[in-house]
């Protein structure tokens, strides 16, 4: 299902029937039907196009914030996680504060400071999942520093880069799709929702949040138009996070079979 | 007990200055001059009006300095001026903040009526039909941006049945009747994105419950399914979930920016966009303060609560500490 969201959406030059960018190609406001699937929106844009080429902005800028989020996130994981201390105090206070400003507000803070762009919009949001994905990294870290393989590992004159690298890091690589995924979904979530209040991705581009921005004006016209950006939103989260919960699954229960 | 107090209390300060410094730093650091934005890009300034806006506004000074006065006036309750209008940005926050009290109140409530409903239900029979059905709803229900639920009862209540309004706002001094009309969507809205992370918490702290001896007891006894649920499980597994509830309160305050956004309700939320779309710094900063500070005070006071109304909470907490 994933695989199938990303794929139309990044290869949306090749589906979409019509030129989301055709300003006046039919009547605006109309119902779904046979040219246009979708209906169109209030220019006469073709809706199914336009969610297509909107799908592949929201995807490019989800994957570009997970893979951030990933990155600082591990870093800071492992740091804290791998040194512990009073840097693992100082950095996992600084996680929990970031957790405390509520990711909107400080997405707002930011977006308003560097303004709104197809680059700063996966910084930010990439930035927000970090804290997140640090605590997990951390805790993920150090229950496999305290298992008997690393000892056995440090017995035989491991150095500490080569224990992390070749040892700690392929068994938390599991752990860290997990959160992949569920970051996935929460950063669709957050773009689509900055774009919705219009401070994320500007037209004539149009992510799916700014495609409901502008349905929503046009409620009172048509309801096709907020509708179908807002059931595409809610279908790629939900499998974003049904992918996480399934990798969750098969994780615990092959854990469980090792411990019997 | 004393103890605990302090060392939470020293955490949450702790928690506080760090989020609070983050934020500052967010705005000078990153590229975006709020002088630049104020002027605009239309007209032509020359580098000395610009260098005079900037001591004016005090920006000229290093930034520890700038921090210190700012964190100083903040204490004694002044946020600074808005750069666009000559309000005060303390007025501003005050002014806004009974919407939005009163918005997550509402939201409090709404998700707390719907989950003591869902909860319950679902864990009379754990694993069937019913649970189920309730856990497919929780998993589509933290999978759906709260504006899009804003959405679709907008579309049913607003547009199909006509029977709600939609948008605006009337004080509740004014007219209390068209005040709760206008707050029905937007709550129900904050409510249903709140209740399925208290319906989740809720099911396991009940499930929890259920297994504990005193259940075996009052089965036993003979008592009643539904007595044995609301005279027993339900009042113990309330205290755990009374944790969440904090955080959830927390987390309602800063979900309610988009809601107020949607609904055109002039509560702080709307007042973060407003500045946002004019680069209203001194504006987006004093409400950050506010509302960071506002979580952070809740949780901890919920905490408190719960050590309050559980002592075995309490222990277990300072002995976690300790370890």
């Amino acid at each position: 299902m994933v695989l199938a969201i990303v794929t139309i959406c990044l290869f949306c030059p090749w589906i979409a029937p019509r030129d989301p960018y055709e300003i006046g190609a039919s009547e605006p406001f109309l119902g779904p039907n046979k040219t246009n699937w979708f209906g169109t929106d209030d220019l006469g844009r073709d809706l199914l196009s336009r969610i297509l080429y909107g799908g592949r902005i929201t995807i490019l800028v989800a994957i570009a914030a997970t893979v951030i989020a990933l990155i600082i996130g591990t870093a800071w994981g492992l740091a804290a996680g791998v040194r512990r201390g009073w840097l693992d105090e100082a950095l996992m206070r600084t996680a929990d504060a970031t957790m405390a400003i509520p990711q909107i507000l400080f997405g707002l803070v930011c977006i308003s400071a560097v303004g709104a762009s197809v680059i700063s919009l996966p910084i930010v949001v990439g930035f927000l999942l970090s804290p997140t994905t640090a605590r997990m990294a951390r805790s993920a870290v150090v229950t496999e520093l305290s298992s008997q393989y690393v000892v056995a590992a440090q017995a035989s004159g491991f150095t500490r880069t080569r224990l992390i690298w070749s040892e700690v890091m392929p068994n938390i690589a599991p752990q860290l799709l997990v959160q992949l995924s569920i970051n996935a979904a929460a950063a669709v979530m957050l773009e689509a929702t900055l774009s919705f209040i219009g401070l994320g991705i500007q037209p004539p581009n149009a992510s799916w949040g700014t495609l409901m921005l502008q349905g929503y004006a046009k409620i009172w016209n048509t309801y096709w138009f907020v509708a179908f950006p807002a059931l595409a939103v809610t279908i790629t989260i939900l499998a974003f996070n049904a992918y996480g919960e399934r990798i969750r699954k098969n994780l615990d229960s092959r854990k469980s079979t090792v411990n019997e | 007990m004393l103890r605990y107090l302090v060392r939470r209390a020293i955490s949450s300060v702790a928690v506080l200055v760090i989020s609070v410094l983050l934020v500052f730093l967010a705005i000078r650091i990153l590229p975006g001059d709020p002088v630049l934005a104020k002027l605009g890009a239309a007209t032509e300034v020359t580098p000395e009006a610009l260098a005079l806006m900037r001591k004016e506004a005090g920006l000229d000074r290093p930034l520890l300095s700038q921090l210190l006065s700012w964190v100083a006036n903040a204490l004694q309750g002044d946020l600074g001026t808005s750069y666009f209008s000559q309000f005060k940005v303390t007025e501003l926050v005050v002014n806004r903040l009974p919407v939005t009290f009163e918005l997550t109140f509402f939201i409090i409530l709404f998700a707390a009526i719907f989950s003591l409903i869902l909860a319950p239900l679902s864990v009379r029979k754990p694993g069937g039909a019913l649970d189920r059905a309730i856990g497919y709803f929780t998993s589509i229900g933290l999978s759906i941006p709260g504006f899009v639920i804003g959405i679709v009862l907008i579309l049913v209540f607003s547009l199909k049945f006509q029977i709600l309004p939609s948008r605006g706002f009337t004080p509740l001094t004014e007219s209390v009747k068209e005040n709760l009309q206008l707050m029905i969507l937007p709550s129900i809205t904050g409510g249903l994105t709140a209740t399925p992370y208290l319906v989740r918490y809720l099911r396991a702290s009940m499930l929890e419950i259920k297994q504990s001896p005193f259940i075996r007891t009052a089965e036993g006894k003979g008592l009643s399914g539904s007595r044995i649920m609301f005279r027993h499980i339900l009042p113990n597994s309330l205290v755990p979930a009374l944790t969440m509830l904090g955080l959830i309160v927390g987390y309602t305050l800063s979900g309610v920016v988009v809601i107020e956004y949607m609904f055109g309700l002039p509560g702080i939320g709307s007042l973060a966009i407003e500045s946002a779309f004019k680069r209203d710094y001194a504006v987006i900063q004093g409400v950050a303060l506010t509302i960071i500070t506002l979580f952070i005070v809740t949780t901890f006071l919920f905490d408190l609560l719960c050590g309050l109304v559980d002592p075995r909470l309490r222990m277990n907490k300072e002995e976690k500490l300790e370890a």
